[in-house]
């Protein structure tokens, strides 16, 4: 059977139109279906309905899924599967999908809270600085602003020893 | 059983006795029957235990046991390696809320330290390397939290810990890294759930990123009108801000609950008295009794007590046999293993006497 629309190339293509009562039977090449633009001849692949939900759930697995911690040997698509990370490394090779799906989980990525001893004073003073801007914000936004200035000048305390430190590596190093 | 002579007389110790946390004391203990804050770490050089290999989780237990011992966190430490200690020694543990049911339930090498008071416990090996838990008596957040920040710093210096600036204390599971704490208040709202209030207080709760679930944690059911209300975030606030929450959150399901318990006397006094007396009754001539069935009853009676309908009973008493009447428990107290059917008899019969009731 030749195509009806070029009358050229072999139909390979068979549509049935359905409008209203009327039922219409069209015989078409696979160029010419295609420049009728039908999305019946465009229908994806399994394999594309599929990637198009992941994209649509979890944008990252597509970029992470050949990721794999070079510790552990857990794969992204394993973590993925599995909602259990393998070692303490994987939160820095899977950082990349990680981070969309912490803020989605607990609507931040940022740690602000107790901080080891062992992992260093500068940290300790950095955790507290990030701590106590939410509170000024919340002090401003009660109005209670005796606080709020208790707060900026711990602030600046706390930064100016910092700078200080700062300062002292500079001149050791100059 | 087989294990040897010291592990038995370290168990029989317990369970001639319940922990601190069902004194029934503390601020609002009327409906709040205990605060229980726990931090999950890891250390820093081993895989999580799901990926370790049995050799690295030997390792890890070894490893962690000699520093708690060398860490002295309390005198009286105990330790219990859970691969030696039977079934039911595992789901005893469980009952007193020494270990998780995942804690029991799991295999290889594991165990968990606790203090004699079983205020303090640490489970080694559980989904995470260690899991540091403090339980108290009634509504102390504060005091909690003072605790097991202590342990924690103790055991810091011993033990390095998996920690980023970035995230926080690192978990095997997303839903626990930053502070890796999970503060849990267990509440009696009987009146609550009678007045079909219960879900609104669950929706509510989940917006300030609260959740809600029975007292055996993630999954269980709310048994004997017990609820377990726990932060949901652990990342991205602060220790105490996630305390500062549910201490603005938790005293206000408490004057709910006081609220429905008055709207209940006012409305329809008869009706709640015998409601409380028929289970008092029922636990008190009572022949057979399921786990389930106490825990309902036992509940009704604790509210009629709250409510002074009762006099002649403690409060203490009725935390305790919440406990106490729970199936190891009651395989421990007589000594054998029982089935279901076997187990309502002896705890029917348990009830009554400590009911002081015709035998």
């Amino acid at each position: 059977m030749k195509c009806e629309s070029c009358n050229k190339r072999h139909a390979t293509v068979h549509l049935t139109e359905i409008n209203g009562n009327e039922k219409r039977e069209r015989h078409l090449c696979e160029e010419c279906a295609q420049s009728l633009n039908n999305p019946l001849v465009k229908m994806p692949t399994p394999a594309d309905i599929l990637s198009s939900l992941i994209n649509q759930v979890a944008p990252e697995i597509g970029e992470m899924s050949k990721t794999t911690c070079p510790a552990c040997g857990l794969s992204y698509l394993e973590f993925r599967s599995k909602g259990r990370l393998g070692c303490p490394m994987d939160y820095t090779a899977f950082k990349k999908g990680l981070v969309p799906l912490l803020e989605k989980m607990h609507g931040a990525s940022q740690h602000i809270g107790k901080v080891p001893s062992r992992a260093g004073k500068e940290l300790v003073v950095k955790n507290e600085v990030l701590q106590l801007r939410k509170e000024l914000d919340k002090a401003v936004e009660k109005e209670d602003y005796e606080k709020a200035a208790k707060i900026r000048d711990r602030i600046f305390e706390l930064s100016a020893s910092e700078d200080k430190k700062d300062e002292g590596t500079v001149q050791q190093n100059g | 059983m087989n294990y040897p002579p010291a592990k038995i007389k370290k168990m029989r110790e317990l369970y001639s006795k319940t922990g601190e946390w069902l004194r029934g004391t503390g601020p609002e203990s009327d409906i709040v029957i205990s605060t229980r804050i726990r931090l999950a770490r890891n250390l820093a050089n081993f895989p999580f235990l799901h990926r370790a290999t049995e050799g690295q989780r030997k390792e890890v237990e070894k490893l962690i046991r000699e520093k708690l011992k060398e860490a002295t966190l309390t005198k009286d430490l105990h330790y219990v390696k859970l691969s030696e200690v039977s079934s039911v020694d595992r789901l005893y543990l469980m009952e007193r809320r020494l270990i998780s049911r995942e804690h029991a339930g799991g295999d290889g090498e594991r165990g968990v330290a606790f203090a004699k008071s079983e205020t303090i416990s640490v489970m080694v090996n559980e989904e995470d390397h260690l899991r540091i838990q403090v339980i108290r008596s009634g509504f102390e957040l504060r005091d909690a939290w003072k605790t097991i920040d202590e342990i924690d710093n103790t055991l810091e210096e011993k033990l390095h810990y998996a920690f980023s600036p970035r995230f926080g204390y690192l978990t095997a599971c997303p839903t626990n890294v930053g502070t890796g704490m999970r503060a849990s208040v267990m509440m009696h709202l009987p009146a609550l759930g009678l007045a079909h209030h219960i879900e609104k207080v669950f929706n509510a709760v989940g917006k300030l990123g609260l959740v809600v679930r029975g007292i055996y944690g993630e999954g269980t059911q709310a048994l004997g009108d017990l609820f377990q209300i726990s932060n949901q975030f652990t990342l991205g606030k602060s220790e105490v801000e996630i305390l500062e929450i549910m201490e603005g959150v938790i005293p206000r399901i408490a004057g709910y609950e006081r609220m429905a318990r008055k709207a209940l006397i006012t409305e329809n006094k008869e009706q709640l008295e015998d409601r409380v007396w028929r289970s008092y009754g029922m636990l008190k001539v009572a022949r057979m009794l399921s786990s389930e069935e106490a825990m309902h009853l036992l509940s009704q009676v604790r509210m009629g007590v709250n409510l002074g309908l009762i006099n002649d009973i403690s409060v203490e008493t009725l935390n305790e046999l919440f406990v106490l009447t729970l199936p190891a428990h009651l395989q421990k107290l007589e000594g054998k293993e029982m089935e279901a059917n076997e187990r309502n008899v002896i705890r029917a019969s348990y009830v009554r006497k400590r009911l002081g009731a015709f035998q």
